[in-house]
């Protein structure tokens, strides 16, 4: 599947993976707890920890250059008879790749989405828009503006 | 993406089944007419069990697969595992899916590799009936003492015919590697041989 097919089919699951990487493993673990008890796991793909190369351009416009490579560990699987829920997530954790995949394989069940998306998802995406909120501040209280006086021959 | 829903597991334990199942088809090939087992069969999946393990195993992101009936369920699978993408000719493939019957493509229409790089060739895997019921063929060559007997079921008629043919350009030439359900059996360009009613 393509970045397009992800961000043309379904934007919503784009947000939700979104959330699910960013958020750390005991706020997964905790909304995992409070789902209850869930069919037997199929792995699709057992979580495997391997590599990306990040690529950038300098000020958002230059030549693509590749900045370097980040340790990602992904997992499929399927809950019962689930669709089949995909983990992406920075870092080496394995379980935390399977708990997104877990959370993605329900949130794509049409009958439990809409309450997924309000107990789990969206308190998550509020905590974490708080987080970068404060660290913007944060940081924007330290900004020093530079300037140069303009020497009055000039 | 609703073909991803149905995409089945690949192995089980990734990194000691992929070194059994290699393992398996190099004894396979380098003592041709010996029937090796290979793999347990994968839930949900149309193709035997060695033929899975095979290409979970032999397969990358570098080796274009060429499949005799699209079957698109078994190309996604093999794709979302290993990433090797679909040959649209037979002459692109590196591997090639087969089923031994009459509508599959003669040797020749594979990749023989060239006099300088005869590496760069096509390993075909055929599934087939059976590897005990066919009409017996006396096979010989490196890594067979003597002489072997295969007797390989569900073949085309002028197959021999054909391998021969491919024989003669050697080095060039075709590798292939037999499956029936988990049991698979190589026939490697080495191997010369020779249909026993012709005797």
């Amino acid at each position: 599947m393509t970045n397009a097919a992800i961000h043309t089919a379904n934007p919503a699951r784009r947000q939700w993976l979104s959330v699910l990487a960013r958020a750390s493993r005991p706020e997964l673990e905790e909304a995992l707890v409070r789902l209850g008890s869930l069919p037997a796991l199929e792995h699709v793909r057992p979580s495997e920890p391997g590599m990306v190369m990040l690529r950038g351009r300098i000020g958002g416009t230059g030549d693509a250059f590749n900045l370097g490579e980040a340790t990602v560990t992904r997992c499929a699987l399927r809950v019962g008879s689930s669709a089949l829920g995909v983990g992406y997530a920075l870092g080496r954790d394995r379980r935390k790749a399977e708990l997104i995949a877990i959370v993605d394989a329900l949130l794509q069940d049409p009958e439990r989405q809409a309450h997924l998306q309000r107990e789990v998802v969206d308190p998550l995406a509020s905590r974490q828009a708080a987080l970068r909120d404060a660290a913007s501040r944060l940081a924007a209280s330290s900004k020093v503006e530079f300037f140069t006086f303009v020497r009055g021959d000039a | 993406m609703s073909h991803l829903s149905q995409v089945s597991a690949g192995f089980a334990d990734p990194v000691h089944d992929a070194q059994t199942a290699f393992r398996a088809v190099l004894d396979a090939l380098s003592r041709p007419g010996r029937q090796v087992a290979v793999g347990q069969p994968v839930k949900g999946l149309a193709l035997g069990p060695a033929m899975a393990h095979l290409l979970l195993a032999l397969t990358d992101d570098d080796t274009a697969v060429w499949w005799q009936h699209s079957d698109r369920a078994a190309a996604d699978w093999l794709r979302f595992h290993t990433g090797a993408s679909q040959a649209a000719a037979p002459e692109d493939a590196a591997f090639a899916v087969l089923a031994g019957t009459a509508g599959m493509p003669p040797l020749a229409a594979f990749a023989a590799g060239s006099v300088e790089a005869p590496e760069r060739s096509a390993t075909l895997l055929l599934e087939v009936a059976s590897l005990d019921t066919g009409p017996a063929v006396e096979w010989r060559g490196p890594g067979i003492l003597g002489m072997q007997t295969v007797r390989i079921a569900g073949l085309p008629d002028d197959f021999w015919a054909q391998w021969h043919a491919s024989h003669a350009s050697f080095p060039q030439g075709v590798d292939l590697v037999f499956t029936c359900s988990s049991v698979a059996l190589g026939l490697p360009r080495t191997t010369r041989v020779r249909r026993l009613e012709e005797i």
